[in-house]
């Protein structure tokens, strides 16, 4: 008997689903085991907070206008370090941008992903001396930043730092207050959609000057593992073979896509642009020690790759302050990483014609390099999101898992369909917020009183 | 009380389902996307009916009729919406047999059907293990335990982990009946699934009573090995009928 077609066909989309799940999930036990300890800290003041901090005592109605201004500056912030970042790619600064995104994944792993430790260790009591946790966490984040720019490094590895990048800034994010989350996740959506969207979109733009020279975007990207089947021919492009099969069912013609699919997989994986180079732009800040880090995530089409893949990267935008005086004034300074999603949602229908951009006719690469690329922002403000739900019940964090899942899943199926750079924010976003307002406002009282009772159906 | 047992309720709620997914689902992506797409259609069938009985709660919990009613009309709701995840399985088969045409391969299997039929109901299953029973344990990784008045002898966690196993077992298993039964055109399969969900949320009303939950129950159980029983029967001649065809 052959193989049937169930055996092969969403592996794509798994293989991008499952990091983000896994990132969510850890970032959920995170947010679990260590929000006790943070409650009493005080409100750190961070590029998501410039305008005004939130206070439990504050009406709903300064609380929301409060929030809003304060999701207005931060996407001011990032719609100007990406413009910066366009800028510099543009002339070509592309070294200065690896070196500075090595440096900022170096300071992210080992201040957040160090403070992290340090409060795990703390509150499980975990008996490790200072000097060894030092030279582990040394190590960590050295082994770390070799992982993400060279090209010798087992792609597994590189998948588990993306990770685990994702969960740190994400983690970082869920110290912020309530409103201001819910609202700087609602606002970045929309960004996102404009700046993929729009002609003068500063991702759009990025992708463009990317396409033209033919080469990579220097962003963070995930890269889900090239998917190896033993028919490769049809690997990659099932998805969207699965689609026109569908819409010519609808009677709607939809030209498949021709092209010669090389199933090499040998040096696929340092053919695989992996490139992900965070571009960050220093912050013209007044702030001793403010960095800027803007991360570029890259997203590369899903299917198809007879287009040739336009990878939209977007930047991220992260500010890192350094803490200043005592810990009781107000003018404390946090590091804080922002990832904003830039570009990640470009997606491309084709591969990266970057990385192979071998073929004579330029109008088709081989697809065998390509999983699927997701930009490292989109992981943050999932699991921001997921975080943030994790901080109220357990049913809403199943709830926005599912949308936000759903989202990701559609998108993927858009791109696969519209073949063009695809804002990868908007939907999930949207789908999670809902989502968590309806399961808490309506869901729960009919669940819980219901069960209390022991009534189930 | 203490992790050790939350995780333990979870567990009994959740590891039959565990154990179908790791060892059948997780080796088919199209099958994960199968459950995950049910587990969202659940929820969102959840999420309607509470929109629709939001303004009618807190029930009064001494008259049991209100929550007949709820229960009637979660059901009848629900069987609906599987109707409807019917018909788009079916535009979705369609899908998959062009898709294969086109890359020259067989077309579905019977087993493949049924494969995405067990997909469909264990994330029913889930959405309902999850809901109805993960959600309120959270306590229980605390220190102490509760007892619920209508189940004094057990811990409340207890009776609903049991209890949301029977249902997760229940849900996972009409599925693939219920598609068979609608692609047979089997009367009997497209009434049992339905008249089983129905006396299945019907029994649990019974847990209002004190001590009633050992009555409850284990017909609850009864319905379950009922239905996989069944199932089973019904699995069982579809593969030996295909097993001669061929």
């Amino acid at each position: 008997m052959e193989s049937s077609i169930l055996e092969s066909i969403g592996v794509e989309i798994i293989g991008v689903m499952s990091p983000v799940s896994i990132c969510m999930l850890l970032v959920v036990l995170i947010v679990y085991s260590l929000s006790p300890a943070t409650d009493s800290a005080p409100p750190i003041r961070s590029a998501a907070n410039l305008v005004y901090l939130e206070v439990p005592t504050d009406s709903t109605i300064q609380k929301l206008e409060g929030a809003l201004l304060n999701a207005l500056v931060f996407v001011i912030i990032i719609a100007v370090v990406t413009f910066l970042l366009v800028l510099l790619y543009y002339y070509n600064w592309t070294g200065f941008l690896k070196n500075y995104m090595r440096f900022s994944a170096f300071f992210v792993l080992g201040s957040m992903g160090g403070s992290i430790f340090l409060s795990i260790i703390q509150h499980f009591s975990v008996p490790v001396d200072s000097i060894t946790c030092f030279v582990l966490l040394f190590n960590f984040t050295i082994v770390g930043v070799l992982s993400i720019f060279s090209s010798g490094i087992p792609i597994f590895l590189r998948q588990s730092y993306m990770v685990a990048l994702g969960i740190f800034v994400a983690a970082w994010f869920t110290k912020l207050p309530e409103w201001t989350t819910w609202t700087l996740l609602v606002t970045l959506a929309i960004y996102d959609l404009v700046a993929v969207l729009a002609p003068a979109g500063p991702l759009k733009l990025l992708v463009e000057l990317s396409q033209s020279r033919d080469e990579e975007l220097p962003a963070l990207i995930y890269e889900a593992r090239p998917t190896v089947l033993a028919d490769s021919r049809h690997q990659g492009r099932s998805l969207e073979l699965l689609f026109g099969a569908a819409s010519q069912l609808g009677s709607v013609e939809m030209q498949p896509v021709s092209g010669n699919h090389i199933g090499t997989r040998e040096g696929g994986e340092q053919n695989v642009h992996p490139e992900v180079i965070v571009s960050e732009s220093t912050n013209p800040g007044n702030l001793e020690g403010l960095l800027q880090e803007g991360d570029e995530v890259e997203r590369s089409p899903l299917v198809g790759g007879d287009l040739g893949g336009r990878s939209s990267s977007s930047s991220v935008g992260s500010e890192y302050s350094v803490v200043v005086g005592s810990r009781d004034a107000p003018e404390i300074v946090a590091d804080e990483e922002r990832s904003p999603l830039v570009e990640s949602r470009r997606r491309g229908s084709g591969n990266e014609r970057a990385e192979r951009g071998m073929d004579d006719d330029g109008s088709e690469s081989e697809l065998a390099s390509s999983g699927i690329k997701l930009g490292l922002g989109d992981f943050i403000f999932y699991s921001v999101l997921v975080g943030r739900a994790a901080m109220y019940d357990l049913m809403t964090v199943y709830a926005c898992y599912l949308a936000i899942i759903s989202g990701l899943g559609c998108t993927l199926i858009l791109l696969s369909v519209c073949r063009q750079a695809l804002p990868a924010l908007p939907i999930s976003i949207a789908l999670g917020v809902v989502f968590y307002f309806l399961t808490r406002l309506l869901m729960e009282p009919f669940v819980v009183g219901t069960t209390t009772n022991l009534l189930m159906f | 009380m203490t992790v050790a047992a939350g995780i333990g309720y979870a567990l009994l709620a959740l590891g039959p389902s565990l154990a179908l997914f790791v060892t059948v689902i997780s080796k088919k992506p199209f099958l994960i996307l199968t459950v995950l797409s049910s587990t969202l259609l659940w929820l969102v069938s959840l999420i309607v009916l509470s929109g629709f009985w939001r303004p009618f709660l807190p029930l009064n919990s001494a008259a049991s009729w209100p929550f007949a009613v709820l229960i009637i009309t979660s059901v009848a709701f629900q069987e609906g919406l599987r109707l409807l995840f019917w018909k788009v399985y079916k535009r979705l088969e369609d899908m998959l047999d062009a898709f294969a045409d086109r890359v020259s391969k067989p077309r579905l299997y019977p087993t493949d059907k049924m494969l995405i039929a067990l997909a469909g109901g264990l994330g029913h299953g889930a959405a309902h293990a999850v809901f109805f029973c993960l959600s309120v344990l959270t306590p229980a990784f605390g220190p102490a335990t509760f007892f619920a008045d209508q189940c004094p002898k057990l811990p409340f966690f207890l009776v609903s982990s049991i209890i949301a196993l029977a249902f997760a077992t229940i849900h996972t298993f009409s599925m693939v009946i219920a598609f068979n039964g609608y692609s047979d055109g089997n009367k009997l399969d497209q009434l049992f699934v339905p008249v089983v969900h129905l006396v299945a949320g019907m029994v649990t009303l019974i847990n209002f009573t004190t001590g009633g939950c050992s009555i409850g129950i284990p017909i609850l159980y009864i319905i379950t090995i009922l239905t996989l029983l069944h199932c089973g029967k019904m699995v069982w001649g579809k593969l030996t009928e295909n097993q001669i065809r061929l």
